[in-house]
C-alpha cells in the first residue's frame, strides 16, 4: 500500500461531515477495504485465466501425446522433434514473420504519409470517414474481395492488360511470391486506416504553438513533421504498431479464403499451419505443441516489447 | 458432386424437388395418422415422385419435358420394392440420420415421402460439414453413434470400414432386392464393398472427364468436334491447348485443379490413368512414382503452361466458376462441367461445348478415372439397421438420382438404367460418353487414411507445378510420405486392414473389353 | 484539442493528389464490390471482366431464401451482445481497480489483463475446441458468446480503464462523504461520467465479435451457430460453387451498421483502438 492510497483514505476519514462509526465496524471495513479492488477485478482475471491458463495447460498436456480421436498415446517429446525438423513449421513461422513485417512498414509508411497531409486538412472528419470504409468491413469479406478482384475476376490482370503493362497470365497463384503480394496489399488495404486514425489523432493531439512557433521561424511543413511532430508521436506510433503487429501475425482469415496456404505453403502463416494441422491431418497433439511454441515465443515478445510500448504510451 | 472434402447434402436435398411440391406430398400426410394404421396408398405417393414435381421449373421448359421417366421403372427400387411388406415389419420405428449441416431442414423435406411410404420416422441428426469427417469418426470410435445411417466422402470408406464400425448390407440388399447389378460396376465395387463385404450403397457417383469448347475448336480443327478423334490423346491436348491459348482475351488453353491438397492429387490420377499407373502393388507398396505416375505429372506440367492463371490454386469451386465463365477453352473436370454448363442460369457457354472420351496416353489404356463421390452407409452400432438401409435405398434409387442430374446439382447417378435413358440423355449432354466410359473406370482403393494420403500427395504435386522441386521428387516425397500414413494405419506389419485380393477387380474394370469406339 | 490547422500551406496540389488517390484506393474496390452484388450469377466471372453488368437481385432474394440468412443474422446479433454483456459485467468492475486504487500487483494484474489481447487465437483453438466439445456446448451461440467474451475483455476493460482515469478524483471524494459505498460510487457516479467510454469499448468489442473468424470456424458447423463471418465461406463449397454476388450482399450487410456505430463515435476512436493509450 503506498502513501497516496492511505491519503485519501485519510483524508476521507478526517473530513469533519463523516458520520460516527462504531470502531469493530471501522475495522472491518478497513480489512474489506484492503481485498476490495481485488473482488472488482477478479472475476474479469478469473475469466481470462479459463481462456489462456487452462488451454496453455491443456495444450501443453496434449503436446506430449499423438492424438486424433481415439486414446491420447504418450510419445514424449516427439511431437516437438518432429516440429524442429518439419520445413513445413519453420516456412510457416518465416512466412508470418515475412509477410507481417512487409505489411507493417508498408502500412506504417503509408499511414503516416496520409496522416501528415490529413491532419491540418480542413476536411479531415471527411477524409477520415472515407479511410476508415476498409476497416470496417469484415475481414473474411474483404478476402473474397480480393479475391475476387485478383483472381478469379481477373480484373487486375485484365487493367494491366488494357493499359498494356503486360500481355499475358498474371499467375499470382502459381508464384510464392505474387501469393504473397496479394495478401500483404490485402493486409495493406484493410488495416492502414488503423493506423491512419491514431496517428491522426496523435498529431492532432500535439501542442499546436510549437509549430506555430517553427513556422514563423519559417520552417516547412514537411521539416516541422520530420523534426518535431514524429519524434513527439513516438509512443503513439509504438503503441500503434505493436498492437497492429501482433493482429499481423494472427493472420488466419485471408490466408484460408484466397490462398489456403497458397502455393508449395508459400502463404501459409502459423495460425494456418496449427489449423491444418489440427484440423485437416486430425494431428492435435502435433498442431498442440506448434500452439505452445507460439505460445512462448508470444509471452517472450509481450515481456519485451509489449510492456515497454505500453508503459510509455500511457497516460 | 460437391467437391468439398465434406459433401453437403443441401444439393441433394434442397433441389432434388421445387421445394413446394415436397412441403405439399409432406404435408399431405399429417404426421400421426400412420399411427394409427392410415396410410396413403404407395402408388398414390411414388406417382408424386415424378419429373413434374421434382425437376426445376425452368429446366423442365427449357427442354421440353414431357414427364416422362428418365430412368427404368422396373430398375427404380422404389418402384419395385414390396411397401406394404416394409410397412408391416417397420412401420412406426425411427431412423437417426446424420445429414451435413444446412441440410437438416431439406431433408426432411425430401424423406417425407420416405416416411410417407414407409411408415419410418427419420429423425436428421446434423453433422457439421466441416468437421465431418473427424466428427462421425469420434461417434464411432465412442461406440455408440448417435445416428444410424449417413451418407460420405467414399474415400472415407476405407476409414469407417476397416475397423468395423459399419454395418454389414448384404442381407438387407438381398432381402429387399436391391438392384445392385444395376450400378456400374466400379461403383458398386468401390464405394460398395470392402474386404468382400458389402458396406455401403453408392450414392454420388463421380466421374472426371475432358470437356471442349465448341466453337474454339472449330477453329482449329476445320470442322466440328468429333468425341472420339478430335483429341485422342494427351499429347494432342497439350498441342491443342497450347494453340487456343489466349485464342481471345482471357481466354486460356485448358482448366484444370492443381490446388495444393486432394485438388492436385485427383488431376493427376486422372491423366496417370491413362498411363497405365497403379497407385500400389500387391503388397500395397507405394508404386506411383514410376514410369506412368511420372507420365501423368510430366503432362500435367505441360498443360500448365497453357492453363488458366489460376490453376495453382484452383479446387472445384474456382475451376467450376472458370469453366462455366467461360475463361478456358478446355477443361478437365468432374462431369457435372458437362451437365452444369448446359444451365443458362449458371453457364455463359451454353451448347457451346462437348465432354469427349478420356484422350489415351501412348503405352497406357483407356481408364477414365472414378474420382470422389460419396456413399451412403449404416453404422455398426445402429438401432434401426433395416430401416437406415431402406432410407438410404429410398435415397439412392435411380429415379431420384436421375431427377438429379436433370438438376444439374452435381449430384450423379451411377446406373446403366439411367445413364442409357434417352431422356436423360436429352437432358445431360456427357450421359452418353460418361456411361459408356464406366465400363473401364480406374479407382483408387478404399484404404484407411485415404484423406491424409490425398493430401499429402496433393501437396507434393503442387510444389511441382509451381516449379519449386521436379516431377520426380514430387512423386518420391509423396510415395514417402504415403508409406508412413500406410504404416501409421496399420499396413506392412503383417495384417494389412485391406485385402490386395479383395479390392483389385475393382481398381480397374476394363481389362479386356472393347473399347467403346 | 485542435482539429483544424491552417490550410495555408504549400503543395496543396499534392496534398490533394496523395489523399484523393488513397481515397480512390479504399473506395474503388468497394463500389466494385457492390456492383457485384447487384448482378446476375454469370456476369461475373468471365473471360474479361465486366465492368458495367446488367442490375439483378437474384443474389438478394437467394440469401434470404436458400440460405437461412435470417438465422445467421440472429446468431451474429445474440452472440454479440451476449458478450458485450458479459464484457462490460467483468470489465467496468476491474476497470475501476485498475484505475482507482493502488495495491500491490496492480501493474502486474493489468499487464496480464492486456497481455491476453496479444493472444493469438490459434493458439489457444484446439484446447478450446475440445473444452466446448466436452462440454457439449459446440456449435451453440453460448459457446461464441464465451469467446468473443474472453477475446475482448482485455480491450474493454482498458478501454474503460483509461476514461476512468480521467474523471476527477473530487466527484469521487464528495460522493464519499456523503457516505456512499464503493459500488454506489462505481454504479451512480463512475459509470455515468466514463459512458462514452462504455459506449467506445462496446463499438470496439461489437466489431472485433463481428470479425472473428478463426474461433466461430471451428466452433460454429450448422445454421444455428454460423455467424456472418463464417457464413461467407458458406457460399463457395456447395454445389452451385463461388456465389460472390451472395457474397457481396452479406458483407455489405455486415458493413452498414458497423460504419453506422463507428461515425457516431469516431471522436474516441484512435483512443478505443490504443486502449487508451492515445487520446484522440
Amino acid at each position: 500500500m503506498n502513501g497516496s492510497h492511505l491519503s485519501d483514505m485519510g483524508a476521507a476519514s478526517a473530513a469533519p461531515k463523516l458520520p460516527t462509526l462504531k470502531p469493530a465496524f471501522k475495522r472491518r471495513s478497513k480489512r474489506l477495504r484492503a481485498w476490495f479492488p481485488y473482488l472488482l477485478v477478479a472475476p474479469a482475471v478469473i475469466y481470462l485465466l479459463m481462456i489462456t491458463l487452462y488451454p496453455g495447460i491443456y495444450a501443453a498436456v496434449q503436446s506430449f501425446y499423438a492424438v486424433k480421436f481415439g486414446p491420447w498415446n504418450p510419445v514424449g517429446f516427439d511431437n516437438y522433434v518432429r516440429l524442429w525438423g518439419d520445413y513445413q513449421f519453420w516456412g510457416a513461422l518465416w512466412n508470418t514473420f515475412i509477410m507481417g513485417a512487409i505489411s507493417l512498414i508498408i502500412q506504417c509508411v503509408f499511414a503516416l504519409t496520409l496522416a501528415f497531409y490529413a491532419y491540418r486538412d480542413p476536411w479531415v472528419k471527411g477524409w477520415r470517414i472515407i479511410f476508415l470504409v476498409p476497416m470496417l468491413f469484415m475481414p473474411s469479406a474483404v478476402a473474397f474481395m480480393f479475391k475476387l478482384l485478383f483472381l478469379d475476376a481477373r480484373v487486375f490482370a485484365d487493367i494491366l492488360i488494357r493499359i498494356g503493362l503486360i500481355d499475358g497470365n498474371l499467375a499470382i497463384q502459381s508464384s510464392i511470391w505474387g501469393s504473397r503480394a496479394l495478401l500483404i496489399l490485402t493486409d495493406v488495404w484493410q488495416w492502414t486506416p488503423f493506423l491512419f486514425i491514431i496517428f491522426v489523432a496523435g498529431l492532432q493531439g500535439q501542442d499546436e504553438e510549437i509549430e506555430e512557433a517553427a513556422r514563423l521561424d519559417g520552417a516547412t511543413w514537411g521539416k516541422i513533421f520530420w523534426n518535431i511532430s514524429l519524434p513527439l508521436m513516438r509512443p503513439v506510433i509504438a503503441v500503434a504498431l505493436v498492437i497492429r503487429a501482433i493482429d499481423i501475425t494472427t493472420m488466419f482469415a485471408n490466408v484460408f479464403i484466397v490462398t489456403k496456404g497458397g502455393p508449395a505453403f508459400g502463404t501459409e502463416t502459423i495460425s494456418f499451419f496449427i489449423y491444418r494441422t489440427g484440423f485437416k491431418f486430425f494431428n492435435f497433439g502435433y498442431a498442440s505443441a506448434a500452439s505452445v511454441i507460439m505460445l512462448i515465443i508470444t509471452i517472450v515478445v509481450a515481456q519485451l516489447v509489449v510492456k515497454r510500448a505500453f508503459k510509455s504510451g500511457k497516460d | 458432386m460437391n467437391k468439398i472434402i465434406n459433401p453437403t447434402r443441401r444439393s441433394l436435398l434442397k433441389r432434388s424437388a421445387a421445394l413446394g411440391a415436397m412441403s405439399a406430398i409432406g404435408t399431405s400426410i399429417a404426421m400421426p395418422s400412420w399411427a394409427s394404421g392410415h396410410l396413403r396408398d404407395p402408388a398414390a405417393i411414388l406417382d408424386d415422385i415424378s419429373v413434374a414435381n421434382y425437376v426445376r421449373k425452368d429446366y423442365q421448359d427449357l427442354y421440353e419435358m414431357s414427364g416422362d421417366p428418365l430412368w427404368d421403372p422396373n430398375k427404380d427400387w422404389i418402384r419395385t420394392v414390396d411397401w406394404e411388406k416394409v410397412r408391416q415389419e417397420l412401420s412406426g420405428t425411427t431412423v437417426r440420420f446424420a445429414v451435413g449441416a444446412a441440410d437438416a431442414e431439406s431433408a426432411l423435406a425430401g424423406l417425407a415421402p420416405f416416411e410417407a411410404l414407409s411408415g419410418i420416422t427419420v429423425e436428421v441428426v446434423p453433422i457439421p460439414d466441416d468437421s465431418m469427417y473427424d466428427k462421425v469418426l469420434a461417434e464411432f470410435i465412442s461406440g455408440n453413434a448417435s445416428f444410424d445411417a449417413l451418407q460420405f466422402f467414399s474415400p472415407w470408406l476405407g476409414d469407417f470400414a476397416a475397423p468395423g464400425f459399419l454395418h454389414e448390407l448384404d442381407d438387407f440388399a438381398e432381402k429387399w432386392s436391391l438392384p445392385l447389378d444395376d450400378f456400374y460396376d466400379t461403383y458398386r465395387m468401390n464405394y460398395g464393398f470392402f474386404n468382400g463385404k458389402m458396406y455401403g450403397i453408392p450414392f454420388d457417383c463421380d466421374i472426371q472427364m475432358v470437356h471442349v469448347r465448341k466453337s474454339y475448336m472449330e477453329t482449329i480443327l476445320g470442322g466440328e468436334v468429333d468425341v472420339v478423334n478430335s483429341i485422342p490423346t494427351y499429347d494432342e491436348l497439350i498441342r491443342v491447348s497450347g494453340e487456343l491459348n489466349k485464342i481471345e482475351p482471357g481466354v486460356s488453353g485448358v482448366g484444370m485443379m492443381a490446388a495444393p491438397g486432394f485438388w492436385s492429387t485427383y488431376t493427376w490420377e486422372h491423366i496417370s490413368a491413362q498411363a497405365g499407373m497403379m497407385l500400389f502393388d500387391e503388397n500395397w507398396e507405394p508404386i506411383f512414382n514410376g514410369d506412368e505416375g511420372m507420365k501423368g505429372l510430366d503432362t500435367i506440367l505441360q498443360l500448365s503452361k497453357n492453363a488458366n492463371e489460376g490453376h495453382a490454386g484452383a479446387g472445384w469451386p474456382e475451376n467450376r466458376a472458370a469453366w462455366l465463365g467461360g475463361q478456358v477453352a478446355t477443361n478437365i473436370s468432374w462431369q457435372d462441367s458437362g451437365t452444369q454448363g448446359m444451365r443458362p442460369d449458371q453457364s455463359n457457354i451454353v451448347d457451346d461445348f462437348v465432354t469427349i472420351y478420356e484422350p489415351r496416353i501412348a503405352g497406357g489404356r483407356f481408364a477414365p478415372p472414378n474420382i470422389a463421390g460419396s456413399t451412403s452407409c449404416v453404422a455398426a452400432s445402429a438401432q434401426n439397421a433395416e430401416g437406415a438401409f431402406l432410407m438410404l435405398g429410398f435415397l439412392t434409387t435411380a429415379s431420384i438420382m436421375a431427377m438429379n442430374e436433370a438438376n444439374a446439382n452435381g449430384v450423379a447417378p451411377g446406373y446403366r438404367s439411367v445413364l442409357e435413358n434417352e431422356e436423360l440423355r436429352k437432358v445431360s449432354q456427357p450421359a452418353k460418353v460418361w456411361g459408356e466410359s464406366l465400363d473401364h473406370a480406374w479407382c483408387s482403393p478404399r484404404l484407411p487414411g485415404a484423406f491424409p494420403i490425398e493430401q499429402a500427395i496433393g501437396n507434393e504435386i503442387n510444389r511441382a507445378v509451381v516449379g519449386q522441386i521436379t516431377g520426380q521428387e514430387a512423386l518420391d516425397n509423396a510415395a514417402v510420405a504415403v508409406r508412413r500414413i500406410m504404416s501409421e494405419n496399420g499396413f506392412y506389419q503383417g495384417n494389412d486392414p485391406v485385402d490386395y485380393a479383395a479390392a483389385e477387380p475393382g481398381l480397374y474394370v476394363g481389362e479386356g473389353k472393347p473399347l467403346p469406339f | 484539442m485542435a482539429s483544424v490547422r491552417r490550410t495555408k500551406s504549400e503543395n496543396l496540389f499534392i496534398r490533394y493528389l496523395i489523399l484523393g488517390s488513397w481515397a480512390l484506393f479504399c473506395l474503388g474496390p468497394v463500389i466494385w464490390f457492390l456492383s457485384i452484388g447487384f448482378r446476375p450469377r454469370t456476369e461475373i466471372i468471365t473471360p474479361q471482366p465486366i465492368y458495367i453488368s446488367a442490375l439483378s437481385l437474384d443474389a438478394w432474394h437467394m440469401i434470404w431464401s436458400d440460405w437461412p440468412m435470417a438465422k445467421y443474422l440472429r446468431n451474429s446479433v445474440a452472440a454479440i451482445f451476449g458478450s458485450v454483456v458479459i464484457d462490460l459485467a467483468l470489465a467496468i468492475p476491474a476497470a475501476y481497480s485498475l484505475a482507482r486504487y493502488k495495491y500491490r500487483g496492480r501493474e502486474d494484474i493489468g499487464f496480464y489483463i492486456l497481455s491476453t489481447r496479444m493472444m493469438a487465437p490459434a493458439i489457444v483453438a484446439i484446447p478450446i475446441f475440445f473444452l466446448f466439445r466436452n462440454m457439449g456446448l459446440l456449435d451453440t451461440i453460448w459457446a461464441l458468446m464465451l469467446i468473443y467474451a474472453a477475446i475482448n475483455l482485455s480491450i474493454v476493460t482498458w478501454i474503460i480503464r483509461s476514461y476512468m482515469t480521467d474523471i476527477p478524483k473530487e466527484l469521487e471524494d464528495a460522493a464519499r462523504t456523503d457516505g456512499a459505498g464503493d459500488l454506489r460510487i462505481l454504479w451512480e457516479i463512475i459509470i455515468p461520467a466514463v459512458l462514452p467510454g462504455v459506449i467506445t469499448a462496446a463499438v470496439i468489442a461489437m466489431i472485433f465479435a463481428i470479425n472473428e473468424f478463426l474461433f466461430t470456424l471451428l466452433i460454429a458447423s450448422t445454421p444455428d451457430a454460423y455467424t456472418m463471418s463464417v457464413a461467407l465461406a458458406n457460399f463457395t463449397g456447395g454445389s452451385d460453387g463461388l456465389i460472390y454476388n451472395a457474397i457481396a450482399l452479406v458483407a455489405f450487410l455486415a458493413f452498414v451498421p458497423v460504419f453506422l456505430v463507428v461515425i457516431a463515435i469516431q471522436k474516441h476512436l484512435s483512443r478505443g483502438l490504443t486502449m487508451g493509450a492515445v487520446k484522440g
